[in-house]
């Protein structure tokens, strides 16, 4: 069963001279479950797709659906209500809340929408991940590796529909980078979680289930591996 | 280069270069006010001295010192004092102005170290870029400093006007204060602009290119009033605040002197004028229209009292003179109240003096002209005869120190009606309390409450006082002998109901043209006293107000530059909560809660500061709360915070309409490009 589909998803900045296609015609399908890897140059427009896969961004053309929910006709607030309930954003750089503790980072998706956590589910994720230790602790008195993992949690705590994860460990060296694709892996077999990642590390990349690569804004493989 | 790229970075970055135009403009006047300020006092001073022919004090004013003098000259030391305080506290305040300025410019140094400008050159080039913005605003400041100057110089002369002895000031300038005013603006705001470019231009490329020194917390962060009341986003709020505290140092602490200052003022000003209208100017609404002051004129040498009672619109005149003399009472004399209340025992010493089984206690004589003493007499019943003194016989429960609510007993014991008559109450006066020779007994004519309409009090400060009203033509007699005669006389004139101050003034002019050439004489009238002293406190409120405003506007000023000025950063901050799911709504919301909790704070610690001055004031005077509350300056106060509140408001909504219009994906992306 699909989660989510790409129909001619284009995405074009500026006009005339000034023209940049960074996407141009997305076709696309990804099914419940399913771990992806999109990789590709710098440039070819990975991110571009994560951003509107995560309603950060709007195509120009096409349409992308995440659970049945066009994302381009979504106004600014629900867009914020989607990407608070239907996804979960990991960046490079993590983006956690720096003035908040770890444990107030991971609950703030349920915080904002005044939801009381399930308590069980948020030990098993503080488990999984390794930071039922430092919950109390502010994100810079994490090392990277530690931060990403809260990222993670706070990505995974409203169960969504899938999970985006932007370069999650360019950041990161070789140890906390297989940690942190460790984590990922775990969370989508016992959790049954979508994942879709863009990498541009090959070797990352084939950790996923399945390959996609993005080339000047197409997609020029599809490669099932399991 | 550095020239292109300054001029592009001002071109599109308006609001930065309008806060520190602002902080420099702020500076020139409070410096060029200060300079000017000083400038005139000391003109004046030595234009005093001058006219006095005072020549080692005028040279002492030039720092000249002889050498045997050890008394301090203040002038010159006091005004280098202030002017470095005032540049020192400018420096603290305006360098803020420059480095959210340069702040905000972090990123693009850190690429332009990158790629090899030296850190001298970005200094260089921030040095400049603030001598280009400032020179414009320290001219225009630096002008209107000395108008503001003349204009305050010009006030204040209003308001002294009618203090005795006191020379006109007329306001002057010289060249040099405004090259020393140039010279010192020009420090002080170089020291503002070099602190922030310095510590710019030494950090390395990694750490400016990144840029995220500022808003990282150190320690925990908890805001649990603004998380309990707004939820979420005042726990953001709160926290966004505290990271920002350094920033917005100089915004809390002049937010909070300013509204302290303010509220404490207009509490004071209302208390006093609660209080002068209560215990002067309804005290004595009735007992005075228009007073004289006969200079250096005895009584017995005043015979205008008949002339002046012709004067038409003039009901009634009582002349009459001060004199003050000694009384001498033993435990005897005292009324059983008075002795049963402890008579002189809670008396240290100092009023009333023991003389064997006497008392001596401090007796006020007031001199009456015959005609006025003689209808005194009537109007309490008592008497009409000038051989005799009327005796106010009333003494506050000294043990009572509500002075507001004074509960009054009778002082001495008073003989029966035949023996007053029969002259059998004697009273001793004295000119000194060494000298018991030289006594007048005059007799009692009556012992009363009522005291003659005069604008007068009595045993105020001394409450032991034994006040006695005597006729001119008995004065005559025992002056001699009592002396402590005052050298003025007063004459007190009473006009009809509802006199208008037109009436007043005619009225007046005629008794000084009635009396000119032959006494010196000062005059005043109740309405226009009244209309003075309101615009006195109308004054001195607009003085006092000018300051709170201007170093509210030094607060402000912070808050615009800080709200205005870290839009990456905040940016940034922004991004990261609209990633998490939080809609424009619940962003729009923080943001205003920042704002509430910006100016709530120092309003609540200067309501706090103000109710414990009030009910400290409120306890010293004996005043009740629900007096003051009834006058209570709710409105100025209010005002002046909604007037903060809403500045504070439009900073944070230009801030916003910046961060609305920001692309997410754009950020984002920016800071995953790092």
């Amino acid at each position: 069963m699909n989660i989510l589909t790409c129909e001619g998803v284009s995405k074009v900045y500026g006009s005339g001279d000034n023209r940049v296609t960074a996407l141009a015609g997305i076709d696309l399908e990804i099914e419940r479950g399913e771990f992806v890897a999109v990789t590709g140059a710098s440039g070819s427009g990975k991110s571009t797709l994560l951003h509107i896969l995560g309603s950060v961004d709007k195509p120009t053309g096409g349409r992308a659906t995440v659970e049945g929910t066009d994302l381009a006709g979504l106004n600014q607030t629900q867009a914020a209500i989607f990407r608070r309930r239907k996804v979960g954003l990991v960046y490079q750089f993590y983006n956690l809340i720096p003035t908040l503790t770890v444990r107030k980072n991971i609950l703030m998706p349920l915080t904002l929408d005044k939801k009381k956590p399930d308590e069980a589910y948020f030990e098993e994720v503080v488990k999984t991940l390794g930071i039922s230790e430092r919950l109390e602790a502010l994100p810079n008195q994490l090392s990277g590796g530690q931060q990403q993992r809260v990222a993670i949690a706070r990505s995974l705590i409203y169960r969504p529909a899938l999970l985006l994860a932007d370069e999650p460990t360019g950041n990161l060296d070789q140890k906390n980078s297989g940690e942190i694709m460790d984590m990922l892996k775990l969370s989508n077999r016992n959790m049954k979680q979508t994942i879709v990642l863009i990498t541009h590390d090959e070797k990352i990349a084939l950790e996923a289930d399945r390959i996609i690569t993005i080339e000047d804004g197409r997609i020029v493989g599809d490669e099932r591996r399991r | 280069m550095w020239r292109e790229y300054s001029s592009g970075y001002l071109k599109n970055n308006r609001s930065a270069a309008v806060s520190v135009m602002t902080a420099a403009f702020i500076s020139s006047l409070l410096l060029s006010l200060l300079s000017c300020q000083f400038y005139n006092m000391w003109k004046y001073e030595v234009e005093r001295l001058r006219a006095e022919g005072d020549q080692y004090a005028l040279m002492a004013m030039y720092l000249v010192r002889d050498a045997n003098d050890e008394a301090p000259r203040l002038v010159f030391p006091l005004f280098l004092l202030i002017m470095g305080l005032a540049s020192f506290s400018l420096i603290v305040i305006i360098h803020n102005a420059f480095a959210v300025s340069m702040q905000a410019r972090i990123h693009q140094f850190g690429i332009l170290s990158s790629i090899g400008a030296t850190p001298r050159q970005i200094r260089t080039c921030l040095l400049q870029e603030a001598a280009y913005l400032c020179a414009a605003p320290i001219l225009l400041g630096t002008l209107l400093g000395i108008a503001g100057s003349m204009g305050l110089l010009a006030l204040l002369e209003m308001l002294a006007q009618e203090m005795e002895g006191r020379r006109a000031s007329v306001f002057g300038y010289h060249p040099l204060i405004l090259l020393f005013t140039l010279l010192i603006t020009a420090i002080t705001i170089g020291i503002s602009a070099w602190i922030p470019a310095r510590k710019l231009s030494v950090m390395t490329p990694l750490e400016a290119i990144r840029n995220t020194r500022e808003l990282e917390p150190r320690r925990k962060c908890n805001s649990p009033l603004l998380s309990l009341i707004f939820g979420v986003e005042g726990e953001l709020a709160g926290n966004a605040l505290r990271v920002q505290r350094k920033a917005l140092r100089t915004a809390s602490v002049s937010l909070l002197l300013s509204m302290t200052a303010f509220a404490l003022m207009q509490c004071f000003f209302t208390l006093s004028e609660i209080s002068t209208r209560e215990t002067y100017f309804e005290k004595y609404q009735d007992a005075w229209d228009i007073m004289v002051t006969v200079k250096d004129t005895g009584i017995g040498s005043f015979g205008e009292a008949e002339k002046l009672r012709q004067i038409p619109g003039v009901d009634d005149v009582i002349v009459y003179q001060k004199a003050q003399a000694k009384s001498l009472l033993s435990e005897e004399n005292l009324s059983g109240e008075m002795r049963a209340n402890g008579g002189f025992f809670h008396d240290s010493g100092k009023y009333v003096e023991r003389d064997g089984e006497f008392f001596r206690v401090s007796a006020p004589i007031v001199v009456m002209d015959d005609a006025s003493f003689l209808a005194y007499c009537e109007a309490i019943g008592a008497l009409q005869r000038t051989d005799g003194a009327v005796i106010r016989n009333l003494i506050c429960d000294v043990t009572n120190p509500d002075f507001r609510h004074p509960q009054y007993m009778p002082y001495i014991k008073e003989a029966g009606t035949t023996r007053l008559v029969a002259r059998t109450g004697g009273v001793a006066a004295e000119m000194s309390v060494s000298d018991c020779a030289e006594t007048a007994e005059i007799p009692v004519i009556a012992y009363t409450e009522e005291v003659p309409v005069l604008r007068e009090e009595y045993a105020t400060i001394d409450k032991y006082e034994l006040v006695h009203f005597v006729p001119a033509s008995l004065w005559k007699e025992i002056e001699r002998r009592t002396g402590g005669a005052k050298e003025d006389t007063f004459i007190r004139i009473l006009c009809r109901e509802g006199v208008s101050l037109e009436e007043l003034d005619t009225i007046q002019g005629e008794i000084e043209k009635s009396l000119a050439g032959a006494y010196t004489t000062e005059s005043e009238n109740r309405i226009r006293e009244y209309e003075t002293n309101d615009e006195k406190i109308q004054g001195m409120l607009l003085v006092l107000g000018t300051f709170c405003v201007l170093l509210a506007l030094i607060g402000l000023g912070n808050v615009f530059s800080n709200a205005l000025g870290f839009v990456r950063q905040r940016k940034r901050e922004f991004a990261r909560y609209l990633s998490v799911g939080m809609t424009p709504g619940e962003l729009r919301k923080m943001f205003c809660i920042e704002a509430f909790a910006l100016v709530a704070r120092p309003m609540l610690w200067a309501s706090g500061v103000a109710v414990l001055a009030v009910g400290a004031m409120l306890k010293a005077s004996y005043m009740n709360p629900a007096e003051f509350l009834a006058e209570a300056p709710f409105v100025p106060i209010g005002a002046f915070v909604l007037s903060v509140g809403g500045t504070v408001a439009l900073a944070y909504y230009l801030s916003w309409r910046r961060m609305r219009g920001m692309d997410l994906a754009e950020v984002l992306r920016d800071d995953t490009m790092m």
